[in-house]
């Protein structure tokens, strides 16, 4: 302060002024608090603003969701209120009866009306808001209006699908297994059964329903429906170890006719590559590789028998993606990796209702197939998605893996595996 | 100017140095050497420590020394806390060659009469008036001794009447705690009623009491628990039936038990059918199968599933709960049938593997009745889709059945 006293009178006497007459443009210290405020509230705003959000829970597309939307708004609202006008009152306070050196003010041992009106004003908005908060949480317990079943598991670090045999979903007469993606018929109540195979998980698309934990050893249900056939991103909610942010999840809806042509298509018997050809060795490859914990329905060995995959054996929670039809799936590895290219991926998350089911069910091609991801995936897997695969570090799983482990495959035997693999549909 | 005890010190510390001096050249023994300089060494010391200390005495006309001179201190008072540390220590030591858990539980020990010990040191320092040093202490070990002292206090006689509980029989398991409850309530009622007992009476008997109880405890501890009888379970008998073929059918001749292995067998077994069934407290998230009165299979799962489907679908590689809901007239047991399985029998030094049915079942359950029982399939259905199975009315795959009722029988799917 002393120097700049001196500065200033040196100034003055330099060019014959008085600097102190100029009037400098000064902000005050509450002026710039406002300004630093304001600029921190509109980019909280401003990142409300995603185009691209398919896990934003306030744009619900289906009865369930929007059922969670329909109380959640109004109550959002009310919260809001209540938080500006006792934040407004606060602040009041604070400014109006802020120490400016006054007498303390005689003190008075509470008023008794008001004191009874503060607690019955909240007492009255918590009543208000539970009445229908209850009625909804009711209304989405409810599963008798269910017209199809799909069992939902659990475990690190992906989601098995599997259609129980049923006269729902429009009649399933065989089992269907898949992983990643769920597919539901559109327009219907879907009831999900959903249990883990390991730890705790939670089932949550956004767009369709609020979350589910899914826990070993008990099956917790969840009314699941679409307005409009599309693809609705959702993902595990609940910490489930090293890869949980790995662990995604779609649900594709498709019309009646378009849902009877993927069950169709899921229960075709298993064609075996030509022989001579690279998905042929690629067969081979599959078997003496991957068939251990990776089931593909159909395949038989040369002596006619089924190959059945034993995953238990293998891995901690005792089951691997079934593969069978894996190039109908759009992802892989836990939703995590699209086995389509980028271009394809927003033609199909960018259609319309009337469009979605054909270029869905189009599935992986040689046109549109990823094949960075899915090599990069078979050349090492625990590089890209942690997953405890140390086989020197497996005490604690008694030598089972948690996850796909490294394989040491050659480039050849990649090259043969997505030959083989590109024909799963 | 010199003082008793350093005159005597002074003449010590000479003569050692002589002798070490004349030994050392005299006879030219290194230890004895070695050993004599030590004693010099030693002695050098403690002279010059009393020089400065002046045999603590302090002189009847100094005023100075009767605060600050050592004789003007006050002696420490008695702690049990070196005694603690040390004993630590040793349990440190014994725990580094035996046992982690008694290294552990060295080392609390350690820290925790390291801690006491310092903080009485401090508190003994902190003035020179011992009750103000006491309450010092008090006010900051307390709050930590107290709820700690008496969680390891309760622990320990918890732990001391677990094992006098379970080293009486079941019978006496009762009469005891029937007793002691007795005893304390009867205690408690005649001091509230009685005249007042000193408190210094009171913790006596609290403490012989628990004293009793640990010392109860360590004894009938040592002794080992009682003999608990494996409940015989149908797992149990079953595997009996399959592994040791030749006994079991020893066993049937005697009339111990029916012939046919258990989870095929509609009559009851000695012990795995006794008070079969419970009431099932699980009432969410279970599969349920019925048997109907009229002998049919029928079942229901979680949700709204629409009838009319004939077979269960089960997840695989996954627990599944499964109630059986007897509502026929007459006594049965569920059974599951996954097809055939090789078990490994141990023959001398040879393991040799027999193929049986791979089954599971619940107890006989009485009419109206039902028995939760947890199911895990590792293996999918479709992979013993060409294996006929006996006890699926002729179909393949897996069935649930009911012994003794034909009709009785459900597929299951495993995908």
């Amino acid at each position: 302060m002393f120097q700049n006293h001196e500065r200033t009178k040196r100034r003055e006497s330099e060019t014959g002024t008085n600097v102190n007459k100029v009037k400098q443009p000064t902000l005050s210290s509450g002026v710039r608090a406002m300004r630093i405020a304001g600029v921190v509230t509109a980019g909280a705003f401003m990142a409300g603003c995603a185009q691209n959000a398919p896990q934003d829970t306030f744009q619900p597309k289906g009865s369930n969701s929007q059922m969670i939307d329909d109380l959640a708004r109004p109550v959002f609202y009310i919260a809001g209120v209540v938080g500006v006008v006792v934040f407004g009152v606060i602040a009041w306070v604070l400014f109006r009866y802020r120490d400016r050196g006054q007498a303390i003010p005689e003190q008075t041992h509470g008023k008794p009306a008001l004191e009874i009106a503060l607690t019955i004003l909240p007492a009255l908005i918590l009543i208000g808001v539970a009445i229908p908060t209850v009625g909804v949480i009711m209304a989405l317990d409810e599963s008798d209006d269910t017209e199809c079943i799909v069992n939902v598991t659990g475990q690190q670090w992906w989601w098995e699908f599997d259609y129980p045999v049923q006269d729902g979903c429009g009649g399933i007469e065989a089992p269907i297994i898949t992983s990643g993606q769920m597919v539901i018929p559109a327009d219907t109540n879907v009831l999900i059964r959903g249990t883990s195979r390991d730890v705790i998980h939670s089932f949550w698309i956004p767009a369709l329903n609020g979350k589910r934990d899914m826990v070993p050893g008990r099956i917790h249900t969840l009314r699941m429906q679409a307005y409009e056939p599309g693809i609705y991103a959702g993902q595990c909610a609940e910490f489930c170890g090293l890869s949980h942010a790995n662990m995604r999840m779609e649900v594709a809806a498709l019309s009646d006719g378009d849902f009877e042509t993927w069950k169709a298509n899921q229960l075709e018997d298993y064609t075996s590559p030509a022989d001579g050809s690279l998905a042929a060795v690629g067969e081979q490859t599959f078997i003496a590789n991957c068939a251990r914990c990776h089931q593909i329905n159909g395949m038989k060995d040369d002596e006619g028998n089924p190959i059945v995959a034993r995953p238990d054996l293998q891995v901690y929670s005792g089951a691997s993606p079934n593969l069978t039809n894996l190039m109908t799936r759009n992802t892989f590895a836990g939703a995590s990796w699209d086995l389509i290219n980028d271009s394809y991926r927003d033609t199909v998350w960018g259609a319309s209702p009337d469009e979605f089911g054909a270029l869905y069910l189009d599935g992986v091609s040689d046109e549109n197939f990823n094949e960075v991801d899915l090599r990069e995936w078979l050349r090492n897997a625990p590089a890209k998605k942690p997953s405890y695969a140390d086989p020197e570090e497996l005490e604690a799983t008694d030598g089972l893996y948690r996850g796909m482990p490294y394989l040491a495959l050659s480039e050849d035997q990649i090259d043969q595996l997505l030959a083989y693999l590109l024909e799963r549909k | 100017m010199f003082t008793t005890g350093s005159k005597f010190l002074i003449g010590a510390s000479v003569v050692a140095v002589l002798s070490a001096v004349i030994y050392g050249i005299g006879q030219g023994g290194v230890m004895g050497t070695v050993g004599l300089s030590s004693a010099a060494v030693g002695l050098i010391g403690l002279t010059t420590l009393n020089l400065f200390l002046r045999d603590s005495n302090v002189f009847a006309d100094d005023e100075a020394p009767v605060e600050s001179s050592a004789a003007a201190q006050y002696a420490p008072s008695a702690s049990v806390w070196p005694l603690g540390f040390a004993f630590a220590s040793v349990v440190m030591a014994v725990g580094l060659v035996s046992y982690q858990p008694i290294l552990v539980i060295g080392l609390i020990a350690l820290l925790a009469a390291g801690t006491e010990w310092t903080v009485q040191a401090w508190s003994e320092r902190a003035s020179g008036d011992v009750e103000h040093n006491a309450a010092v202490r008090s006010r900051l070990s307390n709050p930590l001794e107290y709820p700690v002292g008496s969680i390891i206090a309760a622990g320990v006689v918890i732990y001391g009447f677990s094992r006098v509980m379970l080293w009486l029989s079941k019978t006496n398991t009762v009469v005891a705690f029937a007793v002691l409850a007795t005893v304390v309530v009867a205690v408690a009622f005649v001091l509230s009623f009685g005249r007042k007992i000193k408190t210094g009476a009171m913790g006596g008997i609290l403490a012989v009491g628990a004293i009793a109880m640990i010392a109860a405890g360590t004894l009938t501890g040592l002794d080992g628990e009682r003999d608990i009888p494996v409940f015989e379970t149908t797992a149990i008998w079953q595997e009996e039936g399959i592994l040791h073929a030749e006994k079991y059918a020893e066993g049937a001749e005697k009339g111990k038990h029916p012939a046919e292995l258990i989870c095929e067998s509609p009559e009851a077994f000695p012990e795995a059918d006794k008070k079969a069934s419970q009431t099932v407290a699980a009432k969410s998230g279970t599969f349920q199968v019925f048997l109907r009165e009229n002998g049919s299979l029928d079942y229901d799962v979680p949700g709204n599933l629409p009838e009319g489907s004939d077979a269960i679908t089960l997840i695989r590689s996954n627990p599944s709960n499964v109630i059986f809901r007897n509502e026929s007239n007459e006594e049965a047991r569920l059974t599951l049938d996954l097809g055939t399985e090789t078990f490994e029998v141990e023959e001398g030094e040879e393991t040799i593997g027999i193929e049986a049915r791979n089954q599971v079942c619940t107890t006989l359950i009485e009419p109206g009745a039902a028995q939760i029982f947890t199911l895990e399939v590792d293996q999918p259905s479709f992979a013993f889709a060409d294996v006929e199975n006996p006890n699926g009315d002729g179909g393949d795959g897996f069935y649930f059945f009911v012994p003794g009722i034909e009709a009785a029988t459900l597929q299951v799917i495993v995908p």
